[in-house]
């Protein structure tokens, strides 16, 4: 009977607690323009959700001190409002839901990952919000007519195709075998899907397809697979603790094949973690600081190395320069809308057409950069110095690539 | 049914009904709740009542979720090509397509996870104690390595759920889930209220506090602890299916077969309010979601170490949960006859 007062008296507790809790501040208060993202700031894409926020805050900083933002001729500064998503979509389809409906934020930046992104777009598309992400490659995010969903990004059908093509070349025109180990997760399959285009495209031969767990540890069983079947490419996915994984475990195996590709070798900093291990290695990046793009804030590719280098104190990987980038887009497009109209915003975004130090940009319809190529780079060693050199494409080659690799017992 | 508990009811209810309207920000907040009472409410059949810590009843909520989507998307549309490389082709449901569906997967997804229940009960509940536990843990994360590799259902991919029609305001979607929920939730408690009004809950009880005398003394233990799962099944795959429409998008480990997340935190609920009591996984569900919500919004970075100490705590000051520890300070509270001066000898004991 009492007991029915206990639970009375938490409840209405319950309530009042609720109620008082809602606050909710505009899109624009004073002169800050808030935007909201959720992060993956623990579980398993800490460092890349890390890698993605970085980016964030750096662009932040770069435009509110050279300026801000000029709508209707007041000058506005950026600042975001974070939640961690910890890596989990559910998480983070929620925390869009909070960031729009509680915190009344009415433009949002992208989380990290294809997944993420995916869980997020179908909300942010509801309340009709502005999204432009850096981090969401996935093909199938461009092909649902979501109409406020913006990548920067390149699709991840493109990521490793080329590698394909380019072992198709250096084979002297004659198809190739190659073996592929793909994590489960939407970004990687995704880059499998592309990578099986390539296949059928030049008449090669898949030899191995394998899925892996997410969270990849160990792909001992593929790599042994590998070492029976001497593929001439061996195409690894699996985010930075797939690349990392692969190349721990090529080096312990001693497995030798003429062409590894893989994705996520800046992220994972290969080359600075495994130095001569992961030499040869053949990643596909959306961007390198050789390449010679120009803005008006980051200068350019190289400037924006040694400026984030200075205040992280580690060289910034691709997924970093990309999520600078969308706040450059995100500037441009309210000062072409001269307005804080979602409407209107979205629409600017759509007429997005400018250059950054990151890259072209340039919409298509589903929402994909149409307008910026993926790059190849190569690991290669000097001594014990290794550092990323882009071989592919041409036009911004900065080395020759070394095909095939060396076996191990020749290194 | 007594006066008091007559106020009680009407007053949870009216606070339900209304929750959307008084608290419109809240809405997926609240549906998340509501989902989550269920989760513990069910666990609370097995783990409390019955004194089988399962890790398995995420296996019938992960079941329910693919399956009310797949039944929603496959009605009307090829499952493979809504599927077919992480969703490339997009089909539109009218609003009728979209209730229709939502309504038949729905059914689907209480009904299919009952009978798997039923099936793999016989051979899984033989087993006991740590046995029993690591059995059901391992349940949860195979269901989701192999829902992973299940083309038709989107594999890693993930399977994208059908997008809300185009009905009503912006706030229909919201109030849509959360009523579905909550109805839900009131059909649980109504549920799990009656079965521990009956003998059930009593030979749940004998089997939590000795299995083999309650077989010595003729009860068919098996047939109770499988006709229990079911129930529990019965229920998480419902919110299971809410859960899929909710979120609008399942991943096999992350979402669905979500083992260390939901798997987890329904125990947690059961116990933080006290196992083996109706009221308990309630107040501790709406503790918890309360607890992790603030975290989530003060320690950014920080909330599963907060989260961890207040498990430590509960642990340490309320092993036996909130309810518990509230019936053991004021048991005539709880309707037992307590004798004054025996109490008093106790305390002068300590």
């Amino acid at each position: 009977m009492k007991l029915n007062k206990i639970i009375l008296s938490f409840i209405s507790a319950l309530a009042i607690l609720l109620s008082s809790s809602a606050t909710s501040f505009a899109k624009v208060v004073g002169d800050k323009i808030v935007l909201g993202s959720a992060i993956s700031l623990t579980g398993k894409y800490s460092s890349n959700g890390v890698h993605t926020q970085n980016g964030y805050n750096m662009a932040v900083d770069r435009i509110n001190s050279m300026g801000g933002v000029k709508v209707g001729g007041k000058t506005y500064k950026f600042e975001i409002i974070y939640y961690d998503d910890e890596s989990n979509p559910k998480r983070a389809a929620q925390l869009a839901e909070r960031l729009i409906s509680q915190d009344g934020v009415e433009y949002m930046l992208g989380p990290y990952s294809s997944g993420l992104t995916k869980a997020i777009a179908p909300v942010t598309e509801k309340y009709g919000v502005p999204m432009v992400e850096a981090n969401g490659a996935s093909r199938s995010l461009f092909t649902k007519g979501y109409k406020y969903l913006f990548a920067v990004l390149a699709p991840a059908n493109l990521y490793l195709d080329v590698a394909i093509d380019l072992a198709v070349e250096k084979n002297g025109g004659k198809p190739v075998s190659v073996a592929m180990a793909f994590e489960q997760d939407a970004f990687s399959q995704d880059v499998r899907l592309g990578v099986l285009e390539a296949i059928e495209r030049t008449g090669s031969k898949k030899v191995i397809d394998d899925k892996l767990p997410k969270e990849l540890n160990d792909m001992a069983a593929t790599l042994a697979k590998v070492k029976a079947v001497k593929p001439d490419v061996l195409v690894v996915s699996g985010h930075t603790k797939g690349a990392l994984t692969a190349i721990r475990q090529i080096a312990e195996m001693k497995v030798d094949v003429p062409m590894l590709a893989m994705t996520h070798c800046d992220a994972a900093k290969l080359s600075k973690q495994h130095g001569k291990n992961s030499q040869y290695a053949l990643c596909a990046s959306q961007w390198h600081k050789t390449l010679t793009y120009k803005d008006d804030f980051f200068k350019d590719g190289m400037t924006y190395d040694a400026d984030f280098k200075k205040l992280f104190d580690y060289a910034p990987p691709y997924q970093a320069a990309e999520s600078s980038a969308a706040l450059l887009v995100f500037k441009d497009a309210f000062e072409r809308a001269n307005s804080f109209d979602k409407v209107k915003v979205r629409d600017a975004l759509a007429a997005t057409d400018m250059q950054t130090f990151y890259g072209n940009i340039k919409f298509a319809a589903g929402g994909q950069n149409v307008d910026k190529p993926m790059v190849l780079f190569q690991v290669m060693c000097d001594g014990d110095k290794c550092e990323n050199k882009v071989v592919a494409p041409t036009k911004w080659a900065s080395a020759e690539l070394i095909h095939p690799i060396p076996s191990w017992s020749k290194r | 049914m007594k006066n008091n508990n007559i106020i009680l009811y009407a007053a949870i209810l009216i606070f339900g009904v209304l929750a959307p309207f008084i608290l419109p920000a809240f809405k997926v907040q609240l549906s998340i709740l509501c989902i989550l009472i269920v989760l513990a409410l069910t666990w609370n059949i097995q783990g409390g009542e019955m004194g089988y810590n399962s890790f398995g009843n995420i296996l019938f909520y992960g079941l329910g979720m693919y399956i009310c989507a797949s039944v929603q998307v496959g009605m009307f549309f090829p499952l493979a090509e809504w599927t077919e490389s992480g969703g490339e082709k997009t089909f539109v449901h009218s609003p009728t397509q979209f209730f229709q569906g939502m309504a038949f997967g729905l059914l689907a997804a209480a009904i299919v996870p009952t009978i798997v229940a039923g099936l793999i009960g016989y051979s899984i509940l033989g087993l006991r104690g740590h046995y029993f536990a690591i059995c059901t843990l391992g349940l949860g994360v195979a269901a989701g390595e192999i829902s992973g590799g299940i083309e038709i259902i989107g594999a890693g991919q993930g399977f994208t759920t059908p997008p809300f029609p185009d009905v009503g305001s912006l706030e229909s979607r919201g109030q849509f889930f959360y009523f579905l929920s909550f109805i839900v939730l009131v059909l649980t408690f109504i549920a799990v209220k009656s079965v521990y009004s009956t003998r059930f809950k009593l030979v749940l009880n004998a089997i939590r506090d000795n299995e083999d005398k309650a077989e010595a003394m003729g009860i068919q233990t098996m047939k109770y602890k499988i006709i229990g799962w079911m129930i529990s099944a019965f229920f998480c795959g419902l919110a299971g299916g809410i859960m899929g429409g909710l979120v609008g998008y399942i991943d096999s480990t992350d979402v669905a077969f979500d083992g260390r997340e939901m798997g987890v935190f329904m125990v947690l609920m059961a116990i933080l309010g006290g196992k083996g009591t109706l009221w308990g996984p309630v107040i501790g569900a709406t503790l918890f979601h309360l607890f992790k919500e603030g975290f989530w919004t003060y320690f950014l970075g920080w909330q599963y170490v907060a989260l961890g100490v207040l498990i430590v705590v509960i642990v340490i000051y309320f092993p036996e949960g909130l309810m518990g520890w509230l019936r053991e300070k004021y048991p005539e509270r709880f309707g037992e006859v307590v004798d004054e001066a025996d109490r008093k000898a106790q305390v002068e004991l300590k």
